[in-house]
């Protein structure tokens, strides 16, 4: 080995060990300012994957148009494309106006963020959404639910106008949870799922003799202060004994394959 | 040759931006990684000493991006929270990727001598067998230290397409590559391509 790769072997191992030796706080710190460095960044880009959505579905849309006009240049199928895109509008319109709904009806102080990023991670479970540390006043930890006021997750990296939300599916993600109806408590994890699956959640440390039946549901229980007392969180698929606690599996609340409009709690969790 | 480095640097933080605008493609969630691109196409264009310094940098700034810590509640409520999450997920250690990259750089510059004959394409051919190499030691460190060890369909299907797709852009980078040698008047390679540039 050539004297200069030695010395710069052994100086990347000296790097490498220091990043390694870095704190928890010190990592935080770095991706905070890394996160603060590309915030502007991510944004114009999430405006931009949303285009490229939007062109995507046009495509698909077009050729779906063509086929169809190819088959039969009638009236009818005309009218069967309004009459589907009139459904789709009346979905969407449903949607805003639960979610309008919701922002009226909570009990929480909240501000509402539309997703601008899914899945930006390569194996970890995040979103980002179009609301920041400097308009919004959004900190770390504020807890972020769905319309139908289901628990999406908590704020992870607030950037200036952008921040990134840790869904309560990943598996890093905990939540303290109660099963309603009974005495039970655990904490909820998230559970590695394939491309195109439902996300299911794992809940586990309850008693070996919990009496479960499928549906029933569960809510955060406020315990140690990360979330809010009652949100829903999902309902009970499965229960299983095992040697020394009993695990649960969860369906969540939130359709987190379709999340476009998420709300922010302001205000410190646990209130 | 210092200016061909501190321009690949730049590539480097370039490619971190463009990341940004790249979603996922298709099924599987495959997406393009840009950031282990050009460490992969830019550690066969240098030396072993400039290879390691593009894997620590592009390491470095993949995981600060990548890496999940769940956030911790306020100082005063610590106590309590530990009580009651005290099991808390294993995560990676933050750095992890820096030694996946400079294995992936080794691996590269396995074949630098067949690189400076000219035949960038095998180069090309290998970035995508290095990124699934790399993606694939990702996967089985995060199932090793988190349990539930399962190579499914779906997730052999995202690697190879990531992979894959990451393959297709390597000569846009190796074409940025030689365009930034022959500007920063830089040889990276030498027997058929005779790209001298004194």
């Amino acid at each position: 080995m050539r004297p200069l790769n030695f010395i710069a072997l052994l100086l990347f191992l000296a790097g490498t060990v220091w990043v390694f030796t870095l704190s928890e706080d010190a990592v935080r710190q770095v991706q905070k300012t890394y996160y603060s460095a590309i915030s502007p960044i991510i944004s114009k880009g999430g405006a931009f994957e949303a285009k490229a959505n939007d062109f995507v579905e046009e495509v698909a849309h077009s050729e779906d148009l063509k086929r169809q006009l190819d088959q039969a240049i009638s009236e009818r199928d005309r009218f069967k494309i309004i009459a589907s895109r009139v459904g789709e509008l009346e979905a969407e319109n449903n949607e805003l106006l639960q979610a309008l709904k919701f922002q009226r009806q909570t009990e929480f102080n909240v501000i509402a963020a539309r997703v601008v990023r899914n899945q930006p991670l390569n194996w970890g479970s995040t979103i980002e959404i179009d609301r920041g540390a400097i308009n919004d006043f959004i900190g770390v930890s504020q807890c972020v639910l769905a319309s139908n006021g289901g628990l999406v997750g908590q704020v992870l990296q607030p950037g200036d106008d952008v921040s990134s939300v840790l869904l309560i599916t990943d598996e890093a993600s905990q939540v303290s949870a109660r099963i309603e109806g009974t005495s039970e408590v655990g904490i909820l994890y998230g559970q590695r799922t394939n491309y195109g699956e439902t996300p299911r959640l794992r809940l586990l440390f309850l008693s070996k003799s919990a009496i479960l039946q499928k549906g029933m549901k569960v809510y955060t229980d406020g315990r140690g202060k990360k979330f809010p007392a009652d949100i829903p969180i999902g309902t009970i698929e499965d229960f299983e004994q095992g040697p020394t606690f009993g695990e649960a599996e969860v369906i969540p609340a939130v359709d987190f394959n379709n999340l476009k409009t998420v709300f922010v709690i302001t205000g410190p969790p646990g209130n | 040759m210092l200016l061909y480095h501190i321009s690949l640097i730049g590539l480097l933080l370039l490619s971190c931006i463009v990341q940004q605008f790249l979603p996922p493609l298709g099924a599987y969630d495959a997406r393009i990684l840009l950031i282990p691109l050009v460490v992969a196409c830019g550690a066969v264009t240098v030396p072993t000493a400039g290879m390691l310094l593009l894997a620590f940098l592009g390491g470095f700034l993949w995981d600060a991006q990548q890496i999940i810590y769940p956030p911790l509640p306020a100082e005063e409520s610590i106590k309590i929270y530990t009580t009651i999450y005290h099991t808390p997920t294993e995560t990676m250690k933050f750095g992890y990727t820096i030694l996946l990259y400079a294995l992936m750089g080794f691996l590269m510059q396995g074949i630098q001598p067949i690189f400076k004959q000219g035949k960038w394409y095998l180069s090309g051919i290998l970035t995508a067998v290095a990124i699934f190499l790399y993606l694939m030691i990702e996967f089985l460190l995060f199932s090793f230290i988190r349990g539930g060890f399962e190579i499914s369909i779906p997730v052999m299907k995202q690697i190879s397409l990531t992979a894959l797709l990451s393959m297709l852009i390597s000569p846009l980078i190796f074409w940025s590559l030689f365009q930034i040698a022959d500007l920063c008047k830089h040889e990276i390679s030498y027997d058929s391509l005779r790209r001298r540039n004194y």
